[in-house]
This record gives structure tokens, C-alpha cells and sequence, in this order.
């Protein structure tokens, strides 16, 4: 990897932090217009969707947990501390171009070595084994700033994910989820829909405003989890459509992904699909009870 | 987008990269998590604008100025960020500054309290003199013009007429490094005193009979396995730069030990936390030495080459082969006895857990860092041997100058030499250096009342400088009657911040500057590396960045504010307004002959010559280095400095050398002038006058340790031949509150463990921190209180050996039974309208006989001043004065006070009152003969007719010839 290489990843990194003066410089740097906007970067990555892998990997869907801990743990295993919010998109981009720079300025072979398969580590486990799904969703709901940040950063880690290859085995995060199970309780089934790598889909606030609407139930005011289990109470029958149709369209938005990232899309459309299965499974019981 | 599209896109991000650095610009934006930016970047501190959290929800933009500086409160010197309103020229608050080496743009709650010291509506802001009785707390304003020419006008006549030892300085927080030792020897008055006897001077000579240097450097943040002795994760020595690189280590997977008997902040973060008994940790250390030895888990390589082995089995087994194998065999016999049982029986401590500890800290190697600076060696008679002991530990696992090990300091300090360097006084103070203490490792300075007492001499001119020692030392009311007594102390002058204890007896209060208010160069042991940092008047630096010269720091601090250093220079030259003394050449201007030297040339000259590297950075961003300082605060000289010991001496000067015995070379070739002063062990030459340069080790002569042999001393033939062969070697001393020697009604009382956010009596000039912490009840095991039939809401009497104090009780788990504890810092006092009301109650002070007594007369209360927060004062228990109840314990060797006391604790009697405090000052100077009784003279004991071992540190060390003891002492004694 070329050092112009690391700082566009650097400079990709510092556009999802909160504005200021150098975000906007270094989207004029970037070419990237309009200006970066506070009230859009709370809207989407305060609001609607974190920045952080746990969240999209964790088996709560929640900040923290055991899939912080295993990023914080990649950062001792390289020899970094572990910020506080080690998993935050910026951090893992921040943290795997520097392995990239020390990798190029290595003398010693082995030591570069090292350094080497530490970040295509990093790549593989931690960043592609989530990002392309985020950004996928920032590119849906950002505006034209987001939207096009999240179009570039793809690109990059789309031209990364080629750089390494073809990697022997899943991510371990993705490996040690399980999918959302048949006979589980209403929360277990809310619990596991909105966590991305067990539903294969990211459901914002807004998607379920978006789903009330379409189902024709009311929105109750609370955390996701509270707004989806009301929905489910109010109308299942209708809730579980929209939530069909909601795992339909990630299925072909994995699907679009492909090309760039083929093992790890297949992961997410196999989750998508699996989701389509028992929301199939759940509609009929609840038909069956009906009749 | 394809591949040369996004190769181009990096491009571009590296040209405006490489553009904005070459500007001396932050890139990558703060607060950001890509880079540790959390601050505002370095070019736009001329103008940061920031929203005014006191007008919220309005959104109002603040426009700032920020300057550095380095924080004045503890002694770790961290870096500060004063925010100054460009607007109202008010510094508004303090941050961290991100460009300091040491703390890394952390602090702790000390650092930005420092805007409450500033503004305190009670702080001193004009000298002031004395106008009735000493004590009265009448006083007059006076100019600077008046105090400094009648000061130095005696000092004149002093120096004059022979007096030197009647000028004396006393100081509790050291300002810069060297400086106010310069300007004493520029006197040609060997009058420093320093409270460091009460502080760390025991901790210092454990490690600095094994290495030449006092101060231990521990690696943190690379170890393994760290092991404290005490607190230091909350308040130790460096507390915030050490704290955060222990953190750091933790999160890396270190294991934290910790040795405390209270359940501390820091014993709660601990992977092991054991409660001894005070003063049994060298036994612990020892059994953990033990089991490295015994089961050869040390560093044998380390040992061979780097312990004064050999000179040991020559001098105290000359029977014995001199092979380090036989040495093997005898170090394995002299620690046989310190098994874990043996450590268990005199601590109190599982000898169980002692063997998991020991086990732990086998599995550091070389990454074993550890740490003791007060606490148990400040606790107990031979303390010192808690540090020697523990440095034993690093010693055998050759952790020593390792990443993770523990480093001399002196390799991680930089001293840069001024432009002025005064020779030797030619003088020695015998109450601050007396012959019963030669092997003390700072003046006996908590002993002055006594030696007053005893006649031994008098002062004329006495300074306290930052420091209380009436309300800090052990026994203050032998302060307050020396202070209050003319024919001992002719002029008391108090150089302070603040008002405190001590400086109500003074004669003249001079007002000096907080840590926006002064300059100093100061440089801190806190990693394997060398940084310095400089504390300058904010004010000064932000209107000079405004273009406008400032000649004077008190044409921009508040009221006279003045800082020291012009302080000195300015004195110095009125005591010598001619040069005919010999004093005036320190203080002139090298550019500009005849006139005072200014602390811009001062520091220009030091910045530009003797700091390796600032003048390239500097020139680098297109500044002079003290411009780079002033905007900076603060440079990293070195990074990774490692085992300087290992490190071969340069062949040109060795032209000229010899071998002496055990290895050690010695050199005819002249020294090489360094720019780093930092003080170090100076061992003799042979007796051919030959320097010692090195230490030939297998083959090679390597620069070695500043120590007699050139190596680490386990054997100290300085102990020996001073007449202590008994501890020449690191071992266990009973502590005077050993349970052997208390009675059964006895109670171990711990007096010295400190609170996070205070620092002495100097933080109670911050309503921030006095709000958290004001009180100091006595911590108590609740089977001790059972025993005692004590509950919460008693009041509880502490009787010491000369007298008793009065406080509440808290019934803890936290504190090991048979021990009690009351923390520092509480208990401040005032006797009239001066002092700070909202730490202060005022106190009436009334003597009968030998009899000293205090009472309250009038509580902490909310009150009126400019800062509407003085109205809002909730608390009003502020704490009790132990310290004046404690006699003076001073070590017979190290010279440090031992702060553990042997008390009785009861439920108060009828008529006590919280905060009562007696004491009887005569039984206090009996106590001090019984400990007199104990020391061992130079005058009986020294090997070689001097007063002192020539080659241990000394803060101000006279010259050589100074050193040969007189035909009879002075006082005769």
C-alpha cells in the first residue's frame, strides 16, 4: 500500500466524526460537497445508525459488550491501548492505517511481516466484516455529503478487500453470532432482528417510523426495541409483513454487494435469508392461529 | 470511481498534509479518534473560540488566547493550558496542554483548580509587613522597594560580619531546579533547607545507597508487573503522569501489586492488595527477595557484573573465595531467615498470599517496575531500608534501565545549565547539616526549633518559601515559639501564595506567584525519557504575543504578585549593589554589561545552549527557543534512554586512567563540560587526585553508577565505615511501632497518607477542591471500636506522646485492625481576619506553663466576597490538626521524621471539644534527646575526619575543604 493510500484512509475516517473546521477542509481536499453538516452527521450517526462495530456485530446489536471486547483486544494484541470507544468506525480506520504506515516504514522483514498480516487481520475481522453493510445504509439515508462519503470509502475498502484476497475462513465475529432462531420468546425475536449480523439488516428509528406507517399501527415513543414489540403487539400480522419486506430488500442489498465483497455478502444475504425463512414460519403460525 | 482515481484522491490528501505541517499545523483535526488530537490544535491557540457554558442555552462565543504553563501544586509539574479571554484579558480557566512529554494533556483536579488559587478572594496580593506582635495578624502594606532593601540590607550586614549561618531558606515546593541553590551559594551561604526530611528523605537514601541517585524512575506503562509501596494511583509522587502509564500497563495486561494498610483508591484498582502492618514492607520485600534467590529465579548476569559483589565477600568475608559462586552460596545464607512465615508473622499478612506475590513478581524478568516514595519509608525508624529493600527486588531481576524496569532518575531529568554558575560556599550550616545525622540525606530541618532551643546557633534572616512548617511539621508548637521569639529568628520572611499557619508569625508576608504567575524550568522523572517544561506568567506570554514587552511579571499579575526568580535577582543585586562582594557578577546581563540580567536573557541562554535539540526545532517553526518554550511549554530532549551504565566510557578520557581496586577506574583526563546538571552521587577520586570515570566490567570500562565502587551497592561501605555496619546491606529494621515495643493499649496511628485532590496546606485556597475534600476523621477498625465502645457520632481523643488531639471517628473495614489513620492536609487553622475562611476556622492559641492548647472560636461559614460561590459554603467540619501533637522521630541514618505514631485512642472527655489540641512542648524536646540518643556522630564515627561522606548527594554542597570536621562543634554537644 502506497502512504497516499493511508491518508486517504485517515482522511475517509476523520469525515465520520462529528464537523468542525478540519472536517470541512479535508472534505475540499476530498472533493467532497456540500460541507459536512452537523445536524446531518447527529441525524444519521447519533440518531439512526452508530459507528461502532459492536453494533453491527454484537449479538445484542448494542454498543460495547463482547464484540468491543474483541477489538479492544486486537489493539493489545498489537501492541496499541485501546481507546475508550475502540471499535468506533474512525478508530478502526485510524488504527489500520497506522499498522499500514509502520508496515511500509518496517525495515526488517519480519517485522514487516507482522505488521502486514496484523492489519490485513484487522481488515478482514473488524472492518470488512461490517462496514460494507453500514455503509450501505449511511449511503441510503445520508444526504449528498454522506451519500457520497460512504460511495468513496466503499471503494477503498472494496479495493483493500481485493488486496488481501480471499481470506481462509469467515470473521470470528461473524462466525461466533447466531442467527435469529426458531421458538424464541417475542423479546429474543425483537432482540435478534435489530441486531444487524443475526437479521442480516440494520433498522434504524426511522425504518420503523417508516414501518408503523406501512403497517398501520401506532408508533409508541421509546428505544428501538420498546417500538418494534409494540408494533408486534398492536398488529404481528402486518408488523411481520413489513418486517418480510424489510429482509427482502437487504437480501438483494447484499446481494448488489457482491461483487466487491463476495464472502461477506454472502454471510449477511445468508442471515437476510434466514430472517425471511422464520418471519415465513412466524406468519403461518400466527395464520394457523388465526383460523 | 477507479483505482487512479482513488490513488489520485491520496494524493491529494498527502500534498495538503505535508502543506499544513510545514506550517507547524495540526492535520488531522481534534477532537478526533484517528489521532490523539483531543485538544485544540497547536496553530490556533492565538484564537479558539469556544461557547460560554455559563451562558447556555444562549450561544455565546468566548474568543481565547491559549498559553502554556506548568502547574504549581504537586511536584510532577504538568502542563497547563490557560485559557485567557482576549476579550477581558482574564485567564478563564486551565486545560491540559497535549505538548507536554509527562502528563500528555491530562491533569488532575489540582491542575485546573489552579483557577480558583488565582482568584481566590482571600490570597495575599501585596507585600505586607508586620505591625503589631509577631502572631497578632496586624499588618501594613509596604512596597517591594521597602521590604527588599531592608531584607537585604541585613543579609549585607550578615554576610558582612560573619553571619553566614544566620541566613537560612527553608522550602516546601521546590521551584526550578538549582536555582534558589545558586543563589545561595552566590551569597557564598550554605543556608538551604529543605522539608524533604519530612517528606521523602527516606525513601531517597535506600535508593540512592544502592545507586548513587535518590530518585527511582519506574517504566510503568512497559512493566509487567507493578508493585507499590503505597498509594501512588491517586496521590503519589507524579501521581497523574505515573497513574495514567500504570493504567496503561494494565490495560496491557500488567499485574498491579499493591502494599497499603488503608483500602486506598489505588488498592481498589490492585490485582493484589495486602494490608501489613506499618513498617513490616522490607520484611515483606525480603521474603519476596528471598524467594527469587532461593529458587534461582534472578538474574544472574545481572548480578555477576553489576553488585558490588566482590567488594563485599573482600571486605566482610575475606576468608571466604572471592568467586561469585561462593558470593551465591552467602546470598542464599544471609536471606535464609526472611521465608514467607517470618514475613506473615510480622505483618499480619497470609504467608500465602505473600507466596502468590512473590510468585507474580517472578514473572516480570526484567519488566518489574515498582515504586516508593513516602508512605512506609516516611512511616517508620529505618524506613529507608523499605526502599532499599524493594530496590533489591529490581536489583535481582536485573530490572533495572529496562523498559518496564525501574531507571535512576537522573538519566530520565534534565537539569539544563544556566548562564551563571556560583561556586561552592565556603561555609556549613550546622543546624540544618548537624554531626549526628552525617549519612542524612536532606537538612534536619523539622529539627530547627530544637536546635534553636539548645543554643546551637540563631537566625537572623529566615525565609519560608511555599512552606508551613508550623502546620506541616511534627510538632508545631516549637515552631510557633521559635517564630514568635526574636532572640532565635530576628526576621521572618514568608514568601507564600497564600496565607497559611506559618506565615501569620511572620514578619514580612511577600506574595508570590501561582503557576500562571512565574517562571521555571523544570524537568521530571516520569518515563524512560528526558523532557523539560517551562512555567511562565500567562499574562506576560499573551501580551508579548500581543506585541507589548513586559520587563517586569508585575505589571501583569494581579496586585504586587511578584514571581521568584526576578524576586532573587533583584535582592541579590541590593545586597551587593556595587560588586564589590562578589555577588552582583551572578546577576548581571552578559549583553548588556552593568545592568540586572532579565529572565528573558536568562532563559534565552539556557534555551539556546544547553537544551540539546530546541534550538533546531525551534528554528524549525521559525522561532528562537525560548519563543518555541513560550508557546510550547514544554520539549522531549530524549526518548528510550535505557542502561546509561552499560554505556562505554569514550576512549579520550581514558588516556589518563587507572584501575583500582575492585574495578573501579579512575582517570587523570578532565571531565567533559555537560549542559545537563542534574545531580547525582559524586564519588572521591584515588589518592593520586584521579576522577572516577567508569568500572571495568568483564574486559570493558563502562560509565557504571555514580557510587563509590561504580556499581550497585548491595553492600554500602559508606554504612559500614559511618558506624552502621549493622545495615550495610539491605535488611529489616524494627519500626519504633513494631508491636514489640507498644504497649497493649497502643494503636499504630498513620498520619501521612494524602487525599487525591489536595496538596498540603497549599490547595486550600481552592474552593473546587476544598468542596471535595475538607475533613479528616480518624479511620477506625470496627473491632476496634467495638473494643473501644466507640460509634459513628462519638468524638473520639487521640493521645500521643506529648499530647492529644480531638476528632470524629469513621468506622472502617478499609483500615487494618490495630491501626488507625488520619489523612494530611485537614485541619488548617487561622487566628484572626487573614487566612482562607473556607478551609480556615479561627482558633485561639493559649499557653500555660509547657502547655500548649488550641480551641475553636468561631467555625468555617458561608460568607461574602467577590466570588458569589463563598455564600454558597455548605461545609463547616474542616478537619482537625494532628500534626501539632506528633514529637520529632528523626532516623538515625536517613534523617527522615517517622511519621508513625504510638497512640491511645479513647472517647473524648467531658469538656473536649472537636478540634481541641494539647500538647506539651517540653515533653516534645525530651522525646527529640531520646531520639538524639540513638544517632551515631561523624564526630565519633566518621572514617576519615569529615562531617559528611563527601560523594552523597547534597542539595547545596559546600566546598570540599569545608567538609574536614572542626577541632569542636559550635554548639558543644
Amino acid at each position: 500500500m502506497a502512504s497516499e493510500r493511508v491518508e486517504l484512509i485517515r482522511a475517509l475516517a476523520v469525515l465520520v466524526e462529528e464537523p468542525s473546521r478540519e472536517q470541512e477542509t479535508m472534505a475540499g481536499v476530498l472533493g467532497l460537497r456540500p460541507s459536512p453538516d452537523r445536524i446531518e452527521y447527529t441525524n444519521i450517526f447519533v440518531l439512526q445508525i452508530y459507528p461502532f462495530a459492536s453494533v453491527h456485530l454484537g449479538e445484542e446489536g448494542m454498543m460495547g459488550g463482547e464484540a468491543r471486547d474483541r477489538v479492544a483486544g486486537f489493539w493489545k494484541a498489537v501492541g496499541r491501548t485501546p481507546p475508550v470507544e475502540s471499535d468506533h468506525a474512525a478508530s478502526l480506520l485510524g488504527l489500520y492505517a497506522g499498522l499500514r504506515a509502520d508496515q511500509m516504514e518496517e525495515s526488517d522483514p519480519a517485522r514487516a511481516l507482522l505488521l502486514e498480516q496484523a492489519a490485513d487481520a484487522l481488515l478482514w475481522e473488524h472492518l470488512l466484516s461490517w462496514m460494507p453493510a453500514f455503509l450501505a445504509k449511511v449511503r441510503e439515508i445520508g444526504g449528498d455529503f454522506y451519500r457520497t462519503w460512504a460511495e468513496l470509502l466503499m471503494e477503498v475498502l472494496a479495493d483493500e478487500a481485493a488486496s488481501i484476497g480471499r481470506q481462509a475462513a469467515l470473521p470470528l465475529q461473524l462466525r461466533s453470532t447466531t442467527e435469529v432462531e426458531e421458538g424464541s420468546s417475542i423479546d429474543e425475536c425483537v432482540s435478534a432482528i435489530l441486531a444487524p449480523v443475526r437479521s442480516g439488516m440494520i433498522l434504524t428509528r426511522k425504518d420503523l417510523e417508516r414501518g408503523a406507517r406501512s403497517s398501520k399501527v401506532g408508533l409508541r415513543v421509546g428505544e428501538r426495541r420498546f417500538i418494534l414489540k409494540t408494533m408486534l403487539e398492536q398488529d404481528s400480522g402486518s408488523t411481520i409483513g413489513w418486517l418480510r419486506s424489510e429482509a427482502v430488500r437487504w437480501e438483494r442489498i447484499h446481494a448488489c454487494l457482491a461483487e466487491q465483497f463476495p464472502v461477506i455478502s454472502g454471510f449477511w444475504r445468508g442471515r437476510a435469508a434466514s430472517t425471511i425463512r422464520l418471519l415465513d414460519e412466524l406468519s403461518d403460525v400466527l395464520k394457523h392461529k388465526a383460523s | 470511481m477507479n483505482k487512479r482515481d482513488l490513488t489520485n484522491l491520496g494524493e491529494r490528501v498527502s500534498a495538503a498534509r505535508d502543506a499544513t505541517e510545514a506550517r507547524g499545523e495540526t492535520f488531522y483535526p481534534g477532537p478526533s479518534r484517528v489521532h490523539l488530537a483531543m485538544y485544540p490544535p497547536k496553530e490556533r491557540w492565538d484564537n479558539w473560540v469556544e461557547l460560554d457554558p455559563k451562558s447556555f442555552p444562549k450561544r455565546v462565543e468566548r474568543k481565547y488566547m491559549l498559553v502554556p504553563t506548568t502547574c504549581f501544586n504537586c511536584e510532577s509539574a504538568c502542563g497547563l493550558l490557560a485559557y485567557i479571554d482576549k476579550d477581558t484579558l482574564e485567564v478563564r480557566k486551565f486545560e491540559g496542554n497535549p505538548e507536554h512529554p509527562g502528563s500528555r494533556g491530562r491533569n488532575c483536579a489540582k491542575g485546573p483548580a489552579t483557577i480558583n488559587q488565582i482568584t481566590d478572594p482571600d490570597r495575599i496580593l501585596h507585600p505586607l509587613k508586620r505591625a503589631g506582635g509577631r502572631g497578632e495578624g496586624r499588618w501594613e502594606q509596604v512596597t517591594w522597594d521597602e521590604a527588599l532593601d531592608d531584607i537585604a540590607g541585613r543579609i549585607r550586614r550578615a554576610i558582612e560580619e560573619e553571619r553566614h549561618d544566620e541566613i537560612m531558606y527553608h522550602v516546601g515546593r521546590p521551584g526550578e531546579d538549582g536555582f534558589t541553590e545558586r543563589v545561595l551559594a552566590s551569597w557564598g551561604v550554605d543556608g538551604h533547607n529543605s522539608h524533604t526530611n519530612v517528606c521523602s528523605s527516606g525513601a531517597r537514601a535506600g535508593y540512592h545507597y544502592w545507586m548513587g541517585i535518590d530518585r527511582p524512575s519506574p517504566d510503568h506503562a512497559n512493566a509487567k508487573v507493578i508493585y507499590l509501596i503505597s498509594s501512588h494511583l491517586e496521590s503519589g509522587h507524579y501521581f497523574n503522569p505515573h497513574a495514567q502509564r500504570v493504567m496503561e500497563a494494565k490495560q496491557n495486561g500488567a499485574k498491579l501489586i499493591v502494599a497499603d494498610t488503608r483500602l486506598s483508591n489505588t488498592a481498589t484498582h490492585a490485582d493484589y492488595w495486602f494490608s501489613p502492618h506499618p513498617g513490616s514492607e522490607a520484611a515483606i520485600n525480603l521474603a519476596i527477595a528471598h524467594h527469587l534467590i532461593e529458587n534461582d529465579h534472578y538474574d544472574r548476569e545481572f548480578v555477576r557484573r553489576w553488585w558490588n559483589w566482590h567488594e563485599y565477600m573482600y571486605e566482610i568475608h575475606p576468608e571466604r573465595e572471592a568467586s561469585f559462586e561462593e558470593f551465591e552460596v552467602i546470598l542464599k545464607e544471609l536471606y535464609a531467615g526472611y521465608t514467607f512465615e517470618f514475613a506473615a508473622t510480622e505483618s499480619g499478612v497470609d504467608a500465602g498470599v505473600l507466596r502468590e506475590i512473590a510468585a507474580t513478581i517472578a514473572t516480570a524478568g526484567k519488566h518489574l517496575s515498582t515504586h516508593n516514595w513516602r508512605s512506609a519509608a516516611a512511616g517508620n525508624l529505618g524506613g529507608w531500608q523499605v526502599s532499599r529493600t524493594l530496590f533489591l527486588l529490581n536489583a535481582l531481576l536485573g530490572a533495572v534501565s529496562t523498559p518496564g524496569g525501574v531507571h535512576p532518575n537522573a538519566w530520565n531529568k534534565y537539569v539544563p545549565r544556566p548562564i551563571h554558575t556560583p561556586a561552592h560556599p565556603r561555609h556549613w550550616n550546622e543546624m540544618t547539616w548537624p554531626l549526628e545525622f552525617p549519612l542524612a540525606l536532606n537538612e534536619m530541618s523539622f529539627l530547627l526549633p530544637h536546635f534553636l532551643k539548645e543554643g546551637r546557633g540563631k537566625l537572623d534572616v529566615y525565609f519560608t518559601r511555599v512552606y508551613n512548617p508550623v502546620w506541616t511539621n511534627p510538632d508545631g508548637f516549637s515552631w510557633v515559639e521559635a517564630l514568635t521569639d526574636h532572640d532565635k529568628v530576628g526576621l521572618h520572611v514568608a514568601l507564600t501564595p497564600t496565607w497559611s499557619e506559618t506565615a501569620f508569625f511572620a514578619d514580612y508576608v511577600l506574595p508570590m506567584g501561582h503557576g500562571s504567575e512565574r517562571h521555571d524550568v523544570h524537568s521530571y522523572e516520569q518515563y524512560d525519557g528526558m523532557w523539560i517544561g517551562f512555567r511562565q506568567p500567562v499574562m506576560r506570554a499573551a501580551r508579548e504575543r500581543d506585541g507589548v514587552r513586559v520587563n517586569d511579571t508585575r505589571e501583569v499579575n494581579p496586585g504586587g504578585v511578584w514571581e521568584e526568580n526576578e524576586f532573587w535577582m533583584e535582592l541579590s543585586w541590593r545586597i551587593d549593589p556595587d560588586g564589590k562582594m562578589g555577588i552582583r557578577k551572578y546577576y548581571e546581563s552578559v549583553e548588556r554589561p552593568g545592568e540586572r540580567l532579565s529572565v528573558d536573557e536568562y532563559y534565552s541562554f539556557m534555551f539556546e545552549n544547553s537544551v540539546p535539540g530546541l534550538p533546531e526545532r525551534a528554528a524549525n517553526e521559525g522561532m528562537t527557543p525560548l519563543e518555541f518554550m513560550r508557546r510550547y511549554g514544554a520539549f522531549e530532549i530524549a526518548k528510550g534512554v535505557g542502561q546509561v551504565f552499560e554505556q562505554g566510557v569514550p576512549r579520550e578520557e581514558l588516556r589518563g586512567s587507572h584501575e583500582g581496586a575492585h574495578g573501579r577506574v579512575f582517570t587523570s583526563d578532565p571531565a567533559p563540560i555537560g549542559s545537563n546538571i542534574v545531580p547525582v552521587g559524586t564519588p572521591e577520586g584515588d589518592s593520586e587526585g584521579r576522577r572516577p570515570v567508569g568500572v571495568n566490567v568483564d574486559g570493558k570500562v563502562l560509565k557504571g553508577f555514580p557510587t563509590p565502587s561504580g556499581r550497585l551497592e548491595f553492600f554500602s561501605t559508606t554504612l559500614a565505615r559511618w558506624g552502621w555496619a549493622e545495615a550495610a546491606l539491605p535488611n529489616y529494621l524494627r519500626s519504633h511501632v513494631h508491636p514489640s515495643v507498644m504497649d497493649d493499649d497502643q494503636l499504630v496511628l498513620i498520619s501521612t497518607f494524602r487525599l487525591p485532590v489536595q496538596i498540603h496546606t497549599r490547595g486550600g485556597n481552592s474552593k473546587w477542591l476544598d468542596e471535595i475534600a475538607h475533613t479528616n476523621p480518624l479511620w477506625i477498625h470496627p473491632s476496634d471500636a467495638r473494643r473501644l465502645g466507640l460509634v459513628a457520632t462519638d468524638l473520639v481523643r487521640v493521645e500521643t506522646e506529648i499530647g492529644h488531639f480531638v476528632l470524629k471517628p469513621w468506622i472502617t473495614e478499609g483500615i487494618r485492625p490495630g491501626v488507625v489513620a488520619c489523612s494530611h492536609h485537614m485541619g488548617r487553622w487561622k487566628l484572626g481576619d487573614q487566612g482562607q475562611r473556607q478551609i480556615m476556622p479561627t482558633v485561639s492559641l493559649d499557653r500555660s506553663s509547657e502547655r500548649w492548647s488550641m480551641s475553636r472560636t468561631e467555625d468555617v461559614k458561608p460568607y461574602d466576597s467577590p466570588d458569589s460561590d463563598s455564600k454558597r459554603l455548605w461545609w463547616s467540619d474542616v478537619g482537625v490538626h494532628q500534626n501539632l501533637t506528633f514529637p520529632v522521630q528523626p532516623d538515625p541514618i536517613s534523617g527522615q521524621h517517622c511519621w508513625h505514631q504510638a497512640v491511645r485512642v479513647t472517647k473524648a472527655q467531658p469538656g473536649d471539644a472537636y478540634g481541641d489540641i494539647s500538647v506539651d512542648v517540653e515533653a516534645a524536646h525530651e522525646t527529640f534527646k531520646r531520639w538524639l540518643e540513638i544517632t551515631r556522630s561523624a564526630r565519633q564515627h566518621s572514617p576519615d575526619g569529615t562531617r559528611r561522606p563527601y560523594w552523597l548527594m547534597r542539595p547545596l554542597k559546600p566546598a570540599k575543604d569545608v567538609f574536614l570536621l572542626n577541632e569542636e562543634p559550635k554548639h558543644g554537644v
